[in-house]
């Protein structure tokens, strides 16, 4: 079998985004481990990446166990080497990997972690000053690891920032280089889990980045039956308008997370880079963003699927059957054509 | 003497270089850097502009080999003795030596083999395809290994097992280099002889040496400087390739000395020196690439067909074998590469050739 237009994809490249994380209480009690969580990450990535899609995940660098950045590595050199090597393979054009990564995460990667894996991923640095944060606010590296306020701060920002670069694609500028970098643009959003309490940044991550991707009208596929934020998600989404579940609320995520009325307080007395909302302001917006979606879901979601699919996706358990819906939502939204299984 | 004017190059500078080579120190810094990624792409992408460009990626970390696509399939000179260990201290340390020693030998062997390759096709000119030292039907450098057996093998197996060792070159060692049935003075002829099959020559001379005809046969049609292709109306110009004498005489032993050793330098074998055939193989590499080098600048000089343009430092032995020379019916003058003779080798030579004149070539180029 030649390597042909066949599997090829119709559409332009496009970038997929990725929130996938693992909170061990939320998969045991549906009776799934962290193997599963690969799974499903690696059967809806491989074919995307078939296909020319890249992927933006924003996984950290450290080796640990519930950190799927090198899981995903090691499928695109896999997928690049079969590509390579002749064979039914040859002549796809494989996807690579974004990884926007937020200050103060990226003084972490080496120049060996770098160029150890240059050829699948470019590592997108979210830095303070790209967060529009003023330099006398800035908060020097060797601080970065300190419980300031200021840092705590600084550190959502970034978060925020680079949610709505991820959204809105951002061009780098390359010392000696003619012409910047462009970094495009996610083109769809995928989430997955998530922490509703402890975060880091104004509010919880697959809140921001689902807010964000509805106001930018992105597909945005939302996988609630593995719980975590998603869920809680995909709940409000399935919910009648009328009732704010208790997580979209700014008072619930005073009492429930630690650290977050500090982060709030101090950002009160600060001048904020133009743009950044406040908690409150976030999750109002969020709640209005999903109230009006609840009435036509299928067109705020924008996935792709029908009534029926979009509802089995918010709601499902079977891993299989979520990848099989994210994936048709992206043929028909991209012309993402399914490999055969 | 009535030679002509020596030429003046327009401008009072001469561009005399056509070849382009790009050696890339590759660790992790180089290839996590987005700017040296883009200018090493666009070098390979952008053809030279009246040169050949050639690409030597030296892999100094496992990283090296993710360079970009363009460059990726190049064989990376790998030096021995990297990664340096974790506590070497920084500047040059034994362990930073090895990795220097190893490296220089690998690119004089790969300088080589691009000098050499470029003798037998052009090196000007460019197909916008990057080039590399091995484009698939480049020839490995062969080294001929001139040694008498009755004084035993051993320098020179020592020698022989270390080319094939420790290098990418090939020996061209004894009778088992003749195929069964092959005429032995053709195979030899071949081997050393007008064509450019052997690129070097390592003469041991042990106490027997110089009464083994075939050893002095084998010497003196090596050492017979070789008359390259010109233009009517150009200059001769003559290549010789380098020899070197490894001295193994063993103390206390006599011998005489051959006319036809000429000016070739030589080494002194000591058993108990240590890696003293890397010191004789990295000899003649650099000799070899320095006798290239030097050919192909001497056929960028300017001159008159009253020139001769030589690739080595002329001696008596060397310039007797050149006819006009020989002949001695006109005034004639010798271009040589480097900075200049002594004047006692100048004298010496003008005793011998009064109606020649010699000229190095930093005399003609600068």
């Amino acid at each position: 079998m030649s390597g042909g237009g066949k599997y090829r994809s119709r559409g332009v490249p496009r970038v997929i985004g990725l929130s996938v994380s693992y909170q061990r209480e939320n998969l045991l009690a549906r009776g799934l481990g962290l193997e599963h969580l690969r799974e499903l990450l690696l059967r809806l990535s491989r074919p995307l990446l078939r296909h020319g899609a890249s992927l933006a995940y924003a996984g950290h660098w450290r080796e640990t166990e519930d950190n799927f950045t090198y899981d995903l590595l090691r499928m695109i050199n896999a997928e690049q080497e079969d590509n390579s090597h002749g064979g039914a393979d040859t002549g796809l054009n494989i996807g690579r990997l974004y990884n926007h990564s937020p200050w103060p995460d990226f003084l972490d990667i080496t120049p060996r972690i770098e160029a150890q894996w240059i050829n699948s991923c470019r590592i997108v640095r979210i830095s303070q000053e790209l967060a529009g944060i003023a330099s006398d606010d800035r908060v020097s590296d060797g601080e970065s690891q300190s419980d300031s306020n200021r840092a705590r701060l600084n550190v959502a920002l970034v978060l925020s920032a680079m949610r709505r670069m991820a959204v809105e694609g951002m061009t780098v500028a390359i010392p000696d280089v003619p012409s910047p970098e462009t970094v495009p643009p996610i083109s769809a959003r995928v989430l997955l889990g998530g922490k509703l309490q402890g975060f880091s940044g104004f509010l919880p991550g697959v809140f921001e980045e689902a807010l964000v991707a509805l106001e930018h009208k992105l597909p945005l596929y939302v996988l609630g039956g593995f719980g975590g934020a998603a869920e809680t998600l995909a709940q409000a989404l399935l919910a009648p308008a009328s009732i704010r579940p208790d997580a979209f609320s700014f008072e619930w995520h005073r009492a429930n997370s630690s650290n977050f009325e500090q982060l709030v307080n101090f950002s009160q007395t600060c001048d904020l880079p133009s743009g950044v909302r406040t908690s409150a302001q976030a999750l109002d917006a969020l709640y209005q963003l999903i109230g009006s979606a609840t009435s036509n879901l299928v067109a705020a979601l924008n996935t792709g699927l029908n009534e029926a699919q979009t509802k089995e996706l918010l709601t499902t358990r079977d891993m299989g059957r979520a990848v099989k819906l994210v994936l048709s939502g992206l043929k028909t939204k991209f012309g993402l054509e399914l490999l055969p299984s | 003497m009535a030679v002509s004017p020596i030429p003046q190059v327009a401008g009072g500078t001469m561009q005399i270089s056509n070849v382009q080579i790009v050696l890339m120190l590759i660790d992790e810094h180089l290839i996590a850097d987005v700017t040296w990624r883009y200018w090493l792409t666009s070098l390979v992408l952008q053809p030279a502009v009246n040169n050949k460009r050639v690409f030597l990626p030296v892999a100094l970390d496992a990283t090296a080999f993710n360079l970009p696509y363009a460059l990726r399939e190049f064989n990376f000179l790998r030096p021995t003795g990297l990664p340096l260990p974790q506590n070497d201290p920084p500047g040059p340390s034994a362990a930073l030596e090895i990795v220097v020693r190893s490296l220089l030998k690998q690119l004089t062997e790969a300088l080589c083999r691009l000098l050499l390759g470029g003798r037998e096709t052009p090196l000007v000119g460019n197909t916008g395809v990057p080039h590399t030292i091995v484009e698939g039907s480049t020839p490995k450098i062969t080294i001929f290994l001139s040694h008498a057996k009755a004084d035993g093998t051993m320098p020179a197996r020592r020698i022989r097992d270390y080319i094939y060792s420790q290098t990418q070159l090939a020996a061209f060692y004894d009778e088992n280099d003749i195929p069964f049935g092959a005429a032995f003075s053709r195979v030899l002829e071949a081997n050393i002889g007008s064509s450019n099959q052997t690129a070097a020559l390592i003469a041991v001379r042990s106490a027997r040496y110089a009464t083994r005809p075939w050893c002095r046969r084998e010497f003196a049609t090596f050492r017979r400087p070789r008359q390259e292709q010109t233009s009517p109306g150009d200059a001769e110009r003559w290549t010789l390739n380098p020899t070197i004498i490894v001295d193994a005489l063993d103390e206390g032993s006599q011998t005489f000395g051959l006319p036809e050793f000429g000016n070739a330098p030589v080494f002194r074998w000591a058993e108990e020196a240590q890696n003293p055939e890397e010191q004789v193989v990295t000899t003649i590499l650099r000799d070899t690439l320095l006798a290239s080098f030097h050919a192909a600048v001497g056929s960028c000089i300017p001159s008159a067909p009253d020139s001769i343009v030589l690739n080595w430092l002329p001696d008596p032995t060397t310039l007797l074998h050149i006819p006009r020379v020989r002949a001695a019916t006109e005034d004639l003058r010798i271009l040589y590469p480097g900075r200049g003779l002594s004047g006692l080798e100048l004298d010496i030579l003008d005793e011998f050739f009064p109606r020649l004149t010699l000229h190095s070539f930093e005399a003609m180029v600068s």
